[in-house]
């Protein structure tokens, strides 16, 4: 069986500067995969690069084995790849209702249905009582939860989150990876930027380690945090695995 | 909260609503002919602010450039009428199809170059230059003298002796156009409209594909557009570059719909109105006549307008949905 996604040698520069530098990995369906990586080693840039916000220099993305790359980002989003974005964005003056049904109606049509089914997944990502509730008046937490909720309404085989745990309180944490991985359990395949690196190692069956745009580790949790490479670059000395 | 989405007006709304719409419909029956030249004018203005609030309340796209849209309708639909005797009731769509596939174009090129807010209104700014430029040069057109229509009996044409049919025509405009604006509302393309008018990167990320939702809307509200400039090739009897393109339209559509209430089916009906009733109450009263008090009318009338922008962003209609 082929891979889910398939990044082959994406290069990308901005003003000259290196973001990604011949970044190869895939992702085989079903499973939760990490992409940790410091400030700056351009996780976010290879995010939009796969969600088609932007597009790469050189090299090829794949998604269920056809070539996507450079497509718009509402285009993607139909084909299955669903993402969230490192500063969760509420549509300021759109319900949460409203939001999540947006997303929504690009699988289901009609309405009424959509409305439903907004409702529905409201309800699973703990925001039942917010329906009526504008964007602009949602607090961190709500906004992290809606966030995550309009990208699984979208109906991804492929969800991105970037950094859904950051700024959260180790207690928040904990319930936003119970709700990872409820999804993944659904057959919908995850692949996470995290800073917060207890989120994912306690996750991703896969880990890949990103340093000033190279791809300089790829392997379980476990084979990354004790990779001396990964250590030196990001970990720093004393985080190593015993 | 109603399965299809926005919440459904209620009873009391629905009935206040019908109540205003009958009331202005017998409204010329009773007054002076002055007066239903009025109100046509304050509910050209409603309808014009309707077409605009579509493209700006609703899609987020601040366009400066609807007089072209208003003057392609009258243009096509008076051309047609002198040349080929194209009745301007056939012609107004003619006009509006016309409309429509140059919003199209025209939108279509911006955002190609991805040109958003300000520069998009800049870029449509200069399209009225370019089409004022090119319908004042057109013989066809009557160049910089305009068109005159004669004035007869003449309904098939869209030609009245009394000033009452076209008040019922444009009445019915605003209500065919409020009745739209209720239905884009709750269509999938409206709310992915609004979605992508709140963030266009959030609502792609969303799958809202926002160049074709941009460019229809658009085409929408250029097509609705045309067919005021129907309205008022008819109503006028004469068109001339100068009077269609002026940028006094564009004005009141904005000034009604920010006023009353962008993206809101009622706020360009309300604002308008307003500055319409408003507008002609101050002219009529008799002090007026001085130099000094055409200052201070023009003063009160700025100052309403900050006043309104810093206590009411959302409009005037936002107090009613407060209390929700």
């Amino acid at each position: 069986m082929s891979d889910l996604l398939q990044i082959e040698r994406i290069g990308k520069r901005f003003r000259g500067l290196k973001a990604l530098d011949d970044v190869s990995f895939s992702v085989e369906e079903g499973g939760i995969f990490g992409i940790i990586g410091a400030n700056g080693a351009g996780k976010t840039t290879l995010f939009n690069i796969i969600s088609g916000a932007i597009k790469p220099d050189v090299g090829i993305v794949r998604f269920a084995g056809v070539d996507v790359t450079g497509r718009a980002p509402s285009r993607l989003c139909i084909a299955g790849i669903g993402r969230t974005f490192q500063i969760a964005r509420p549509f300021p003056d759109l319900t949460v209702l409203e939001t999540i049904r947006v997303a929504v109606l690009c699988r289901v049509h009609a309405m009424r249905a959509a409305t439903e089914r907004a409702v529905a997944i409201a309800h699973r990502f703990g925001l039942a009582q917010k329906l009526d509730r504008r964007g602009r008046h949602l607090n961190v937490l709500e906004r992290k939860r809606l966030e995550l909720a309009r990208a699984y309404a979208t109906g991804p085989r492929l969800l991105l989150l970037d950094e859904v745990a950051a700024g959260l309180r180790p207690s928040e944490v904990d319930v936003f990876v119970d709700i990872v991985r409820a999804v993944a359990s659904e057959n919908i395949t995850v692949l996470m930027i995290e800073h917060v690196l207890a989120a994912v190692f306690a996750l991703a069956r896969r880990v890949v380690v990103l340093d000033q745009g190279k791809t300089i580790a790829d392997g379980t949790p476990q084979a990354v945090a004790a990779d001396p490479k990964v250590v030196e670059a990001y970990l720093g000395a004393g985080y190593a695995a015993p | 909260m109603s399965a299809a989405g926005k919440p459904s007006p209620s009873a009391l709304v629905v009935a206040a609503i019908a109540v205003a719409v009958a009331l202005a419909v017998v409204f010329p029956f009773f007054v002076r002919q002055q007066m239903v030249v009025a109100g046509t004018f304050v509910l050209f203005s409603c309808y014009l602010a309707q077409c605009w609030n579509l493209a700006a309340g609703y899609a987020g796209q601040f366009s400066l450039g609807h007089t072209v849209f208003l003057a392609v309708g009258a243009y096509t639909s008076t051309v047609l009428f002198r040349d080929y005797a194209v009745s301007p009731w056939i012609g107004m769509w003619v006009g509006a199809g016309l409309a429509a596939l140059l919003g199209a174009v025209l939108s279509a090129v911006a955002f190609w170059y991805r040109v958003r807010g300000v520069f998009f209104a800049v870029i449509t700014l200069g399209s009225v230059e370019v089409f004022r430029g090119l319908f004042s040069e057109f013989d066809i057109l009557g160049g910089t003298a305009g068109i005159f229509l004669i004035s007869a009996n003449d309904p098939v044409n869209m030609n009245f002796l009394s000033r009452i049919p076209y008040y019922e025509i444009i009445l019915a405009l605003v209500v065919l156009a409020a009745a739209g604006t209720f239905w884009l509302e709750r269509s999938r393309l409206g709310q992915y409209a609004m979605a992508l008018r709140e963030d266009e990167e959030a609502a792609e990320a969303s799958g809202v594909p926002t160049f074709r939702c941009k460019i229809v809307v658009i085409a929408i509200s250029a097509a609705a557009t045309a067919l005021a400039g129907t309205f008022y090739a008819q109503f006028l009897l004469f068109i001339v570059p100068e009077t269609l393109f002026s940028f006094d339209h564009m004005l009141n559509m904005m000034l009604g719909t920010i006023v009353g209430g962008s993206g809101t089916i009622l706020g360009p009906i309300v604002g308008s109105l307003l500055f319409g009733v408003l507008g002609d109450v101050l002219r009529s009263l008799p002090v007026v006549n001085s130099q000094e008090a055409a200052s201070l009318v023009r003063i009160g009338y700025g100052l309403f307008l900050i006043v309104v922008v810093l206590r009411m962003p959302r409009g005037i209609v936002s107090l009613w949905e407060r209390r929700n």
